[in-house]
């Protein structure tokens, strides 16, 4: 019997051995000054740029590089994370790739981009808007270039709002007592709700806590340390229970179980908090709706700026093992210029990645979000971060376990303590 | 069949990273990955409540399933059909659908058990499932228990198929009681299959990772993060992958164990009688 499995695990292990070698002589060979090829191939994310850009894009680079091609592959959401990963460390790796911007540290940190800010010039990185440039940052480089992100608005029922008196708020102090009014006046009907914010919707919290000063985890040497223990943090918390008592949400769901835009197309909601596309949703689902919905951005605690916000979206990088960067950096250059970061957000109302261009949107709603973005804000930019967001997610937990009862500091400890250690430990 | 088995070993001896799988730097650490593991206090969290979870899904299916299969033989034959026709159901629900379909059954505000249970008087209203580990390791096991004991009503009615009816008749002639019956006739002989069956149910309860993960994603406060979702969080969530494998490597090693002693006191059990 011991004989039997001997034999195999020896002729295992030394081809695994040489296996493991020739990879190794594989990446040297590979990584020598190779002749820049005259061909591109990029990664974009479906439904993030509209093909008409794309090929407007791709004939602007044939004009400065004659000859070159670009071949565009649209990859799915769904599963984005492995294939980058899988695809990222193979042997043939594709030139450009755009990947969520939360995930961008990680490819930042383990050397699968290329440092862009050898054409800090050409691509304008002195431009690109903080907040959405930072997500691309690792370690004082830069390797992510924003190419589009949203962030959320108030998404209001106009017909409720004129028929209760109340007007759009300005300050947080001004949309509790307009939803408190919106809930006064429709008393009588059964479900209605001020504002549909469930417990755990995370992102709109982490904007209260920005604005109180605070922030989800604080950069402490090479480890991060929870933020949740703070009295920023508890001043957030107690906004949110404020707003969130206005609400009949549920306390223990997120946004996504059941979908709000879904509860807010049943016709008793006049507020929520969402990504504009949920506006257009919530209509697709009850027509019902159309032409009563708007939006105004997050109001703070002061009427001169809007609320901070997370921003979702996109960047692009150059992944290392590229066989003709050169060629990428200027196709990146022509993407996240001026030119095409325009034509991008007119056609897809999304924010730019220059605040210089928030003037040129026309759409009324991205109008407003954008304008919101300027005080936009990214989840903590490490590798690590995904660790929090992977399991259950401890600023979720914090959210509920206040809104149910439990003392702000004690549940702040708590999940602070709860991130401290997931984003601990080595890279 | 070994050779993922022996990389997955060797993978654990090292540090892969995503940074080591883009250089393609083999960095060899020694045994560093599994003392980091064995050293964090919520590794050791994961393996009680993984054990505590496994021998309560095993035994509750184990039961409910040998229950069900007597009840199937005896059923007479549309109702036998009826019976057969929704345990095949259940099991072929795709475990992810299945998943979603009890969250919504035993959702805050528009569960249907809430609903029920308010129905017969119990003051259920916005009673929140989920809301503590205990609770919700109930529904997940309730899930679990429901997609596995079809297969053993199947498997055990199948050998209760073999049982000669003649014995059965001649303890009834007798004068033997159903359960005397039961535990000297029809036990002894389906006995080899509950084994086999208890000895599946094992495995499969203690790398249930689906169901309790997409429930709760092993919240709330982690104290639902079973063994597979640590490996989840901790390893890939993080691109750990070396000691994603070695915390494997560890889930493997005990559940050795734990079947080892399910198999000698089994063997045990048989030379004694």
């Amino acid at each position: 019997m011991k004989q039997r499995w001997t034999a195999p695990a020896l002729v295992a292990a030394v081809g695994l051995t040489l296996a493991l070698s020739a990879c190794g002589g594989d990446a040297k060979s590979g990584s020598g000054d190779a002749a820049e090829k005259n061909a591109l191939t990029v990664w974009l994310m479906n439904g993030s740029v509209p093909d008409k850009v794309v090929q407007s894009v791709n004939a602007d680079l044939a004009k400065q590089h004659p000859g070159a091609t670009v071949t565009v592959e649209v990859q799915e959401w769904n599963g984005i994370q492995d294939k980058l990963t899988t695809a990222l460390a193979g042997n043939n790796p594709p030139d450009v790739i755009e990947m969520g911007n939360t995930q961008n540290a990680k490819f930042s940190q383990s050397g699968a981009l290329l440092d862009l800010d050898a054409d800090k010039a050409k691509l304008g990185i002195d431009q690109w808007s903080k907040g959405m440039a930072s997500s691309g940052v690792w370690d004082g480089k830069t390797y992510g270039a924003p190419l589009l992100a949203a962030n959320r608005v108030v998404i209001y029922r106009t017909d409720l709002f004129e028929k209760a008196g109340v007007t759009v708020p300005k300050t947080f102090d001004e949309w509790v007592a307009a939803t408190t009014k919106l809930n006064q006046a429709n008393a009588a009907t059964k479900d209605f709700q001020g504002i549909y914010l469930p417990g755990q919707s995370w992102y709109v919290y982490a904007g209260l806590l920005w604005d109180a000063g605070g922030d989800l985890a604080v950069k402490d040497g090479d480890s991060w340390k929870g933020g949740l223990d703070t009295p920023a943090a508890a001043e957030a918390i107690g906004k949110y229970k404020q707003l969130q008592s206005l609400s009949k949400a549920p306390k223990d769901a997120d946004e996504a179980t059941p979908q709000q835009f879904e509860v807010f197309a049943e016709g008793n909601v006049a507020q929520m908090i969402g990504l504009p596309w949920e506006m257009g949703s919530a209509v697709g689902a009850n027509k019902k709706l159309d032409g009563k919905v708007a939006v105004f951005p997050i109001p703070s605690s002061s009427a001169d700026k809007s609320g901070s916000v997370f921003l979702g979206g996109s960047n692009l990088g150059i992944s290392a093992g590229s066989d003709s960067p050169k060629l990428a950096a200027d196709w990146l250059a022509l993407m996240t210029g001026e030119k095409y970061q325009t034509e991008l957000a007119l056609a897809s109302n999304v924010v730019p990645n220059r605040t210089a261009l928030l003037s040129k949107l026309t759409d009324p709603t991205a109008k407003i979000m954008a304008g919101a973005a300027a005080n936009g804000h990214v989840t903590p930019v490490d590798p690590r971060w995904a660790g929090v967001e992977a399991g259950a997610n401890p600023v979720k937990d914090y959210m509920t376990a206040v809104l149910t009862g439990t003392d702000p500091a004690a549940a702040g400890t708590k999940a602070s303590a709860e991130i401290t250690k997931r984003m601990s430990g080595a890279l | 069949m070994g050779w993922p088995l022996v990389n997955n070993v060797l993978l654990s001896l090292r540090k892969v990273t995503l940074r080591e799988l883009i250089s393609r730097d083999v960095v060899w650490v020694g045994f560093d990955n599994y003392r980091t593991i064995l050293a964090d206090p919520a590794f050791w969290d994961a393996v009680v409540r993984s054990v505590l979870f496994t021998a309560a899904c095993a035994a509750t299916t184990m039961v409910v399933g040998v229950l069900m299969a007597l009840l199937l033989v005896r059923l007479p034959r549309f109702p036998k059909l009826v019976l057969s026709i929704s345990l095949v159901l259940a099991w072929a629900t795709p475990v992810l659908a299945a998943t979603t379909v009890f969250q919504w059954l035993f959702d805050t505000d528009f569960g249907v058990v809430n609903w029920l249970l308010a129905r017969v008087g119990l003051d259920t209203e916005g009673h929140s499932w989920f809301s503590t580990g205990r609770s919700t390791f109930l529904v997940a096991g309730l899930l679990v228990v429901w997609q596995a004991v079809p297969l053993v009503v199947f498997s055990i009615s199948a050998a209760l198929a073999t049982v000669p009816p003649e014995l059965d008749e001649a303890a009834v002639i007798d004068g033997a009681t159903a359960s005397q019956r039961w535990w000297t006739i029809t036990f002894p002989l389906v006995r080899p299959m509950i084994g086999v069956l208890a000895f599946l149910q094992v495995i499969w309860d203690f790398k249930a990772f689906t169901q309790v993960y997409a429930m709760r994603r092993g919240g709330p406060d982690s104290s639902t993060t079973t063994l597979p979702i640590l490996i989840y969080q901790e390893g890939l969530a993080r691109s750990q992958f070396g000691l994603a494998a070695a915390a494997s490597v560890v889930t493997v090693a005990i559940l050795l164990v734990l079947l080892a002693l399910y198999v000698r006191s089994a063997v045990r059990a048989e030379e004694v009688r």
